[in-house]
């Protein structure tokens, strides 16, 4: 009893422990909380552009292609990537357009982190977690293989439904977290004699999405719907309402900008990607 | 002989690789594919466990098999590949110590945030072990590294100099004396740490073997020396250089070859490694290197020194001891066990962990929760042998993780096991049917294939509902209009076809409402069922249907007879999908069931999908969705919810790992 009373005394007593001790934790307190809540609120993160798109298009070719300035061989991945890569000389980040061009800040280049994600179909999680859930995400990157996109093709199939996919969750995101988000679609391995045009590209990948999105309002519901489990879903319709075809600039009225350029990370004349690095310097 | 050996990580990026032979990268796709994150391989389960090579089970692609270890920390495979005729016994210890001695080396590097380069000169290293192994390969001692300290200087004693090289299987073992007690051979190693590169960087060592003798440095800095070294070579100086140091070296052997014993033998046997790999360049690198090495050595150790080879005997006892070291850190961990302040110590820290987070989980730590992660899925009606490996895969994805802050260990696996259970359910390919008709029954202009029915085979055991959710599906095919032949192949028990011709006048009715078209086409009973499935598709084409749905004879999975016959009808009717349907209620049979049809209809053919019927009888129980789906790989397209012909649904990946998960 008489410890405790003492020491209650020792702590109330104005002696110079314990003020001490009160001004330590006054000053700590708030610098901790500041390191918990800053760092989880991914303002300290580099503004990041993410890459994504069916297996074997040459999404982590690509990365190391931007990360070192050739590529490095690659497999299929199974993990995520985020590696930081600058911004080549001669390009300027989006952000510093007015900017003096003797800033100083000119002089150092610009870093961004660039985000791979594996594309097999049981993986895809790993970017759409990304995409639900971005930390300071300036763009999207969508790689798709332009040689295997032939009409009938199953590779046509899969892609669109990917991006089917992609482009519903940016639709129905929360428009709060993420204001607007720029799609590159960006056509991949225009070396091979087999690929598509740019142009071409975009029109058969529009007039698959159109199908895809036939086939998904007339398909069968999943399981849980209608079954007292789950709530009914809002609605999944890509793009405009009632729109017969489905067209990349449907995507304008909810933010999400789509272009679509071409370019090859391997090939005999080398690389082509300038478009790209352009792409992602104008979100920078 | 290798055909490839490449370093990659598990994002996809090539670290380091040699290939001897070119090699199609979809080879060591396919293993990625097909072990990695399909987990194809039931036997061995040896996926995430960071085992030797020789306990992974070979993978075998087009010609090639690979072999192949992982480590899982570090995010990385290693993989051997080669050609399947040859029988190469060395290849596992290869693929081992490479591991070793890649992570020992580059362990750091790898642990970078944010990038891909691995700054790696791992060449000599590889072909150091390469050369080594292989001659151990083709002797009968392959105890290499088991017994590193061995065979010392006696060995090398009475080997005379003008001795032709030694035999290729002594050098497997002489390059171990390490240790050796003879302090001259110490002082030797010394001295030649200064530099170690490899022959075929001959202007390296010459830069490095001119630093100052105080080679004591640790293994760590002789790394770094090395790597520059290996930077420093370029072709053009380096033959020079050799020019060079030819000239000075003649002269100087023979004033020091007759000073010097013991040491002298030594270091002339360990030419045999250059000598039988490349014979012609050895000679000239050797007396190079004598030149070379002269400087260091005539100021510290006298005359001691004998002609070359220290740079490929420094990087034998550079390896070497990188992989003694290992061992000997396995021995250790295996052995020792931490005092008894030791252990209460860490357990109380442990709990402290398990609440506030940041515990790194062991075996121990797990083993518990597991077995209450197993009882549970086992209680959802997963079958026994789905819910171990399901458990397996979790409890070796979790061991050495560590936990988030404030997140328990149950949490921890309870998470790891919604992440595996949608992985497994996932389909590799997404599933639209609708689309996948259209695209057979209208082809593009471009495609120049030709205008077919779609055919659809539903197979399974008896009384599962086969007839029953073929009538729904093609109540579903009817609502999006399309024409749709039904063909009654149960020929075999009677009743079965009346049976369909209720259905199919229910869905005529039907059809007359959403629009489509439905006919029956039966041949009695008796019949062989892969011919009236054939003539039914013949007749379909002729008609412009859009879709055959064919009903096939339940059978019993373990019945020899029936099930052989269904190879004769998936030849005889090419089916565009032969779907399973698989009853929710069904318990461990599921497993048997789904493989024995998997595997009915010959090779290069397999099932499509499976239905799961009467899922909505079982509440929360939905294991068989994932036992079917894990014994086979193939994933589920429709679960079969009600009696009604419009209760058929996709597979939502989610519903089914929320009520597979959810307690009760
Ligand atoms: N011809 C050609 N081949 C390319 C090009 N870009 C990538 N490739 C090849 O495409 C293959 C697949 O590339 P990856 O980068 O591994 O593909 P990925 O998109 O990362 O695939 P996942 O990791 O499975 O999602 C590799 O063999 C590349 O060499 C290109 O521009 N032209
Ligand atoms: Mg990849």
């Amino acid at each position: 009893m008489v410890t405790i009373q003492d020491l209650a005394q020792a702590a109330l007593n104005p002696s110079p422990v314990g003020l001490a001790l009160a001004v330590l934790f006054a000053l700590l307190i708030p610098l901790f909380l500041h390191r918990f809540i800053f760092q989880s609120s991914g303002l300290t993160t580099l503004p990041s552009v993410l890459l994504i798109g069916p297996s074997g298009s040459g999404k982590t070719a690509l990365l190391t292609l931007f990360e070192r300035g050739n590529h490095a061989p690659t497999h299929t991945s199974q993990t995520p990537l985020a590696v930081e890569c600058s911004l080549p000389v001669g390009t300027r980040a989006g952000s510093d357009k007015y900017r003096s061009v003797n800033d100083p800040t000119n002089q150092a280049h610009k870093k961004f982190l660039l985000m791979d994600t594996p594309g097999h179909g049981k993986l895809r999680h790993h970017a759409i977690k990304n995409i639900t859930n971005p930390q300071n995400l300036k763009g999207i990157i969508f790689l798709v293989d332009a040689a295997t996109l032939s009409a009938g093709d199953d590779a046509l199939r899969q892609t669109a439904d990917y991006l089917h996919d992609v482009l519903l969750i940016l639709q129905k995101r929360n428009v709060k977290v993420l204001k607007e988000l720029p799609v590159l679609i960006a056509a991949n391995k225009m070396d091979l004699f087999t690929a598509l045009p740019a142009a071409l590209v975009r029109s058969s990948l529009e007039a698959e999405i159109t199908k895809v999105r036939d086939s998904r309002s007339k398909g069968l519901l999943d399981s849980g719907i209608g079954m007292g489990d789950v709530d009914d879903e809002k609605d999944d319709w890509l793009g405009e309402m009632g729109s017969k075809e489905f067209k990349f600039s449907q995507m304008e009225e909810f933010d999400v900008s789509v272009e679509v350029s071409g370019g090859n990370v391997l090939g005999g004349g080398g690389a082509s990607v300038d478009k790209w690095w352009k792409w992602v310097s104008e979100r920078l | 002989m290798l055909d490839t050996f490449e370093i990659l990580t598990t994002t996809g990026v090539v670290l380091w690789s040699k290939s001897y032979a070119p090699v199609n990268p979809s080879v060591i796709n396919s293993l990625i594919n097909d072990v990695f994150i399909e987990e194809r391989t039931l036997s061995g389960a040896g996926v995430g466990e960071d085992i030797s090579a020789a306990n992974n089970p070979p993978y075998k692609h087009d010609q090639h098999t690979l072999k192949w270890t992982t480590v899982k920390e570090l995010g990385l495979i290693f993989v051997a590949v080669y050609r399947s005729l040859l029988h190469l016994s060395w290849v596992d210890k290869l693929v081992d110590n490479i591991k070793t001695i890649f992570i020992d080396l580059y362990g750091d590097q790898l642990k970078k945030p944010h990038t891909t380069i691995v700054e790696c000169h791992f060449d000599e290293y590889f072909d150091q072990q390469m050369q080594q192994l292989e001659k151990t390969g083709l002797g009968t001692d392959s105890r290499f590294p088991d017994s590193p300290f061995q065979h010392q200087e006696s060995r090398f004693v009475g080997i005379s100099r003008d001795e032709p090289p030694p035999l290729p299987e002594l050098g497997g073992k002489q390059e171990n004396n390490t240790l050796s007690n003879d302090p001259t051979a110490n002082e030797l190693n010394r001295a030649s740490s200064a530099d170690n590169s490899r022959p075929t960087t001959p202007a390296g060592h010459l830069l490095t073997a001119k630093r100052p003798p105080g080679g004591k440095g640790s293994r760590r800095a002789r790394k770094a020396a090395n790597a520059a070294s290996a930077h420093a070579s370029s072709g053009e100086e380096s033959h020079s250089k050799i020019a060079r140091a030819n000239k000075g070296a003649t002269q100087k052997k023979g004033r020091k070859w007759d000073a010097d014993g013991l040491a002298d033998e030594d270091s002339d046997t360990q030419l045999d490694y250059s000598a039988a790999a490349n014979g012609t360049t050895s000679d000239q690198e050797t007396s190079e290197r004598t030149g070379a090495v002269e400087v260091v050595d005539q100021a510290t150790w006298g005359s001691k020194t004998g002609k070359g080879q220290f740079i490929l005997k420094d990087l034998d006892d550079q390896v070497n001891s990188i992989l003694a070291s290992a061992d000997s850190k396995k021995e250790d961990s295996a052995a020792t066990s931490t005092g008894i302040v030791g252990s209460s110590l860490s357990a109380i820290g442990g709990l402290f962990r398990n609440v506030v987070g940041g515990k790194i989980l062991t075996k121990e730590d797990l083993d518990k929760a597991m077995k209450g992660m197993e009882d549970h899925l086992l209680r959802k009606n997963v079958a026994r042998e789905a819910a171990v490996r399901l458990c397996e895969g979790v409890e070796r994805e979790l061991i050495g993780v560590k936990t988030g802050s404030f997140e328990s260990v149950q949490a921890k696996i309870q998470s790891a096991m919604e992440a595996s259970l949608s992985k497994i359910l996932t389909p590799t390919s997404s599933l639209d049917l609708l689309r996948e008709i259209d695209a057979v029954i209208s082809p593009s202009a471009l495609s120049l294939q030709k205008k077919r029915p779609y055919v659809i085979s539903i197979v399974g055991v008896n009384g599962v509902g086969k007839s029953t959710n073929l009538s729904k599906i093609c109540f579903f095919l009817l609502q999006n209009k399309y024409k749709v032949l039904i063909v009654a192949c149960d020929t075999f028990r009677s009743g079965a076809v009346e049976q369909l011709a209720v259905h199919v006048r229910n869905l005529k009715e039907l059809a007359s409402r959403e629009g489509g078209e439905v006919e029956l086409y039966q041949k009695g009973y008796g019949k062989d069922a892969a011919n009236v499935a054939k003539d039914a598709v013949t007749f379909a084409t002729q008609e412009d249907y859009d879709v055959v749905l064919i009903d096939t004879a339940g059978r019993r999975h373990n019945d020899q007879r029936l099930m052989s016959s269904l190879e004769k009808f998936a030849k005889f009717a090419q089916p565009d999908k032969i779907l399973m349907v698989g009853e929710a209620l069904v318990g461990t049979d599921s497993v048997a069931q789904a493989r024995n049809f998997n595997t009915a209809f010959g090779s290069g053919r397999s099932l499509d999908g499976f239905i799961i019927s009467k899922c909505d009888t079982v509440g929360d129980m939905v294991g068989t969705l994932v036992s079917m789906v894990h014994a086979t790989n193939v994933p589920v397209l429709f679960v079969g919810v009600g009696q009604h012909y419009s209760d058929l649904r996709n597979l939502s990946v989610k519903w089914a790992v929320q009520k597979l998960l959810s307690s009760n």
